[in-house]
């Protein structure tokens, strides 16, 4: 079965005569890659994750690979009439779930989001803030495939913040294939598998190398290998820089999001590794967070 | 469970909790209260029931399909496909209109009079009410079938899309030739002649035409926008 998500010359507009919001676009979403989209307002981003999302089907060209999606919309309603565990009960059964793996599964995330004491909100009651994250937790609870974020760190708090970004990292170290949009450059900074921009309808490919300087908060962890050991394959795809100190010592400068998993990767792997060091490394200029 | 299972289970609690379902289940308690009268023949009764049932349950659709915010259905579409999310909702609001007709067929058939239109002929109760049942079940579905084709993706703008359905929930009741009028105007024929028909036909008529409405609906709703 294929898995990967492809689109094929794929065009969309709205309306028989509607002008082209996109066209020509090709793109291909293997497992497990973080793709990230970016582009001014109002140029189509969020039709192209419609569309990868299989929500809209395009006008022309053709969508193949249907993997579990899971998609969270920019704004999320709060005009539901259920509680926040209640729709994420509901939403996890959707997606495949039995009833009490997707209520545990749901009040997992919650917590891991710092939202469980709203779990028996009235949804209708519940803050802008507080309603995306339950959009956040209805993707993530029931492990998708590809995961679609159109700005879905927007309006949630620092701390749920990083937490997203975290899940990101986890979900596509275990397989998932993530696409997301999001205004904050620094947004998973230097984590990207490849990054596209919208530009006059297409869709092009940035390619010039990423910054050597990388922006955004990143992590230095020193770890020591068996003799003569390679880094886990997995581990070179995440890391930003990878300087080997002496033989069997390598000083990894990792994006922040992704420590976690770079830890138990080589921590899990066998024979498994000592890790030496972990520490904080600040970039020159000011996270760029204070923004709205 | 089931995608569908939790779909379905979804698009009910959703219609359930939204208590958008009382105004068209009082309006038909209304409409049947005004025209239906204990000790009335049974198949008139009968047949009044299951053509104020075709509009009731247009609405329903339209209950249904407006009820998720579309960021909400969004979410959904993606786990899903659109297209099942869409069939989901018209499926519960066919339930829905299903249950109020059966519920409405045993109180009439339990208080009317088992005659014929003479009052004198008459008319098993059980034979009828069945009758009765299978006539509001065609009214059922091509109200769905009216309320698919005239709400979200066909009709985007409320103030068109009421209109219309309202209009072409009136022909489908009176246009001869429609199962909805077939099923009804085969109990009132039958009333006067003190034979219970079998509306068979126009059930099975009445079917297809929501099958083919509901399968346009359902591949719409990727190509329409929101």
């Amino acid at each position: 079965m294929q898995r990967d998500l492809r689109l094929d010359n794929v065009g969309r507009r709205y309306g028989i005569r509607g002008p082209w919001v996109l066209r020509g676009v090709h793109l291909t979403v293997p497992p497990g890659t973080l793709i990230r989209i970016d582009g001014p307002n109002g140029t189509g981003k969020s039709t192209l994750l419609r569309l990868l999302a299989r929500i809209d089907a395009p006008s022309e060209g053709r969508v193949t690979g249907r993997p579990r999606t899971a998609y969270v919309p920019e704004r999320f309603p709060t005009a539901l009439p259920f509680t926040a565990l209640g729709y994420l009960t509901h939403l996890g059964t959707v997606h495949g779930l039995s009833r009490p793996a997707a209520t545990r599964a749901a009040l997992e995330w919650l917590d891991r989001f710092g939202a469980a004491s709203y779990a028996r909100t009235p949804m209708a009651q519940l803050s802008k803030g507080s309603s995306q994250k339950v959009a956040v937790v209805q993707a993530l609870l029931a492990e998708p495939e590809l995961l679609v974020l159109d700005e879905a760190w927007t309006g949630l708090d620092a701390d749920a913040r990083a937490e997203l970004e975290r899940a990101v990292a986890e979900r596509t170290a275990g397989g998932t294939a993530v696409v997301f949009v999001d205004h904050d450059p620094s947004r998973l900074a230097g984590a990207p598998d490849a990054t596209y921009t919208v530009r006059d309808t297409g869709l092009d490919r940035r390619t010039e190398p990423a910054p050597s300087n990388p922006t955004g908060p990143h992590v230095i962890v020193v770890v020591q290998g068996p003799r003569a050991a390679q880094l886990p394959t997995d581990v070179p795809r995440t890391v930003a820089s990878v300087e080997e100190l002496t033989p069997g010592t390598h000083r990894l400068t990792v994006p922040a999001s992704h420590s976690d998993v770079v830890l138990r990767t080589l921590l899990t792997a066998r024979p498994s590794w000592h890790v030496v060091s972990v520490s904080q490394e600040r970039p020159a200029q000011p996270e760029t967070e204070s923004r709205r | 469970m089931t995608p569908m299972n939790a779909l379905l289970r979804y698009q009910a609690a959703l219609l359930a909790r939204s208590q958008r379902w009382l105004p068209p289940f009082i309006l038909y308690a209304v409409f049947l209260a005004v025209g239906v009268q204990s000790g009335q023949p049974v198949l008139d009764s009968l047949g009044y029931a299951a053509a104020a049932l075709l509009p009731v349950a247009a609405w329903l659709v339209r209950i249904c399909v407006t009820n998720e915010p579309p960021a909400a259905r969004s979410c959904v579409s993606a786990a899903v496909g659109p297209g099942r999310a869409h069939l989901a909702a018209l499926l519960v609001a066919l339930a829905a209109a299903a249950a109020l007709g059966t519920v409405a067929t045993v109180v009439v058939t339990l208080i009317s009079n088992p005659a014929g239109a003479d009052l004198q002929t008459r008319v098993p109760r059980l034979p009828a009410g069945a009758a009765g049942l299978l006539a509001a079940l065609a009214c059922a579905l091509l109200g769905t079938a009216v309320g698919a084709l005239t709400s979200w993706p066909l009709l985007r703008s409320t103030g068109r899309a009421v209109p219309t359905m309202l209009l072409a929930a009136l022909l489908s009741v009176v246009v001869t030739g429609s199962p909805a009028h077939a099923a009804v105007s085969g109990l009132v024929t039958g009333s006067r002649s003190g034979t219970v028909p079998l509306p068979l036909l126009p059930l099975a008529a009445a079917a297809l035409l929501t099958a083919a409405a509901t399968a346009v609906a359902c591949a719409l709703t990727s190509r329409r926008s929101p």
